[in-house]
């Protein structure tokens, strides 16, 4: 595991995934908004956090994993899978989140959770009410549909907010050493 | 008071929103949920979506810190602005709830809306000036399609004359309604007056 951030450690996962190294101007600008940044790391926190009832750690990991494969979210996609793997997530449900086609799991809970991440992520518009019933009726909990919710969501924004990060950075770099704030 | 807008299904008048499962009832709401809903907004505690969503009280607590962050935090990016940002990822999104939420507080700041019924007709093409067509136009690149966004997107905001903070500010403003879009469309359902 090479991109793993312990909650409360201080770490920023964007600012890791996006390249932006403590101190350099990118760093700064983006800092320059740091309640924006506490509360984008706060949001991973709470979302992951394991202590969380309702939605099991690897259930909330294999659910991020599918929703940057299909954005596509490289980076990532790849600290996901390091954080599933390392909590336990069972070969078969990796290979059909990362490869195969989560419809056909047998599982129908993870299933219907990994049907609800695809539309939310590729057509917000027609995942209708329909759609969002098919979790209750697959047992889970009111409570636990609001965490997937605001995963998938929370996951809508933090691929976007690395792919743009990535593009500043990219930009100061193809302008070299000019830095006009 | 501003002209209607009725164009495509999108609308700058006021909605209303309805969740699809049960809300969190204020009698036994916990202490933590009724703190959260009075920092996150000032009408949360009649609002269907804040009552739902404080089902989960820290993940709407730090959800809610960024948005209002995002959205109000002085200097950079013109609130205004912002607000376009918003509203053209809404309307791209096909959130007609959350477009007319935000086409109100542009023309609020703005004291237009032009712009506006250019983003309901086609969001592609929108934009009164140079500035904000590129300001449109990268809103719509992120959302769409984030994996394209390069350094010559930015570069085109750069041309326009938006500084690193401006461009930080519009990026925050889309990526943060990837999620609040999602949210709205997918949780529940507009409510149309009359």
């Amino acid at each position: 595991m090479t991109l793993s951030i312990a909650p409360g450690s201080g770490a920023d996962l964007v600012d890791e995934l996006a390249g932006l190294d403590p101190g350099s101007p990118m760093h700064q600008v983006r800092h320059r908004r740091d309640k924006v940044a506490l509360a984008t790391q706060g949001s991973y926190d709470a979302l992951f956090d394991p202590g969380l009832p309702g939605l099991s750690l690897v259930e909330r990991l294999l659910v991020a994993l599918y929703a940057c494969r299909l954005t596509p979210a490289a980076a990532l996609a790849g600290h996901y899978r390091d954080r599933a793997r390392a909590a336990g997530a069972d070969a078969a449900a990796l290979a059909a989140v990362e490869e195969g086609d989560p419809p056909e799991l047998a599982d129908p809970r993870l299933r219907a959770m990994l049907c609800f991440t695809r539309a939310l992520i590729l057509s917000p518009i027609d995942a209708d009410r329909a759609l969002l019933g098919t979790l209750p009726a697959a047992g889970i909990s009111t409570p636990a549909i609001v965490t997937l919710a605001q995963l998938i969501a929370f996951l809508s924004y933090q691929t976007r907010l690395v792919a743009g990060l990535g593009a500043m950075q990219a930009a100061r770099a193809a302008i070299g050493t000019e830095t006009s704030p | 008071m501003s002209a209607p807008l009725e164009i495509k299904g999108f609308t700058n008048a006021s909605l209303e929103w309805s969740a699809w499962l049960d809300k969190v009832d204020l009698a036994s709401a916990t202490p933590e949920q009724l703190a959260v809903l009075e920092e996150s907004h000032p009408k949360a505690k009649v609002s269907d979506y804040y009552l739902f969503l404080v089902h989960q009280p820290e993940i709407l607590r730090q959800r809610s810190t960024a948005f209002n962050a995002i959205m109000y935090a002085p200097g950079g990016l013109s609130r205004a602005e912002r607000e376009l940002a918003s509203t053209v990822v809404s309307r791209i999104n096909g959130c007609v709830y959350c477009a007319s939420v935000h086409a109100q507080r542009f023309e609020q700041m703005a004291k237009r809306n032009d712009v506006i019924a250019q983003v309901f007709d086609d969001p592609h093409t929108a934009g009164t000036t140079d500035r904000e067509r590129a300001i449109a136009a990268f809103s719509v690149e992120l959302t769409a399609a984030p994996d394209q966004v390069t350094a010559d997107s930015i570069a085109r905001l750069h041309a326009v004359g938006l500084s690193d903070d401006e461009i930080l500010d519009l990026m925050h403003s889309v990526a943060i309604f990837a999620w609040a879009n999602r949210l709205m469309l997918n949780l529940g359902e507009p409510v149309f007056p009359g």
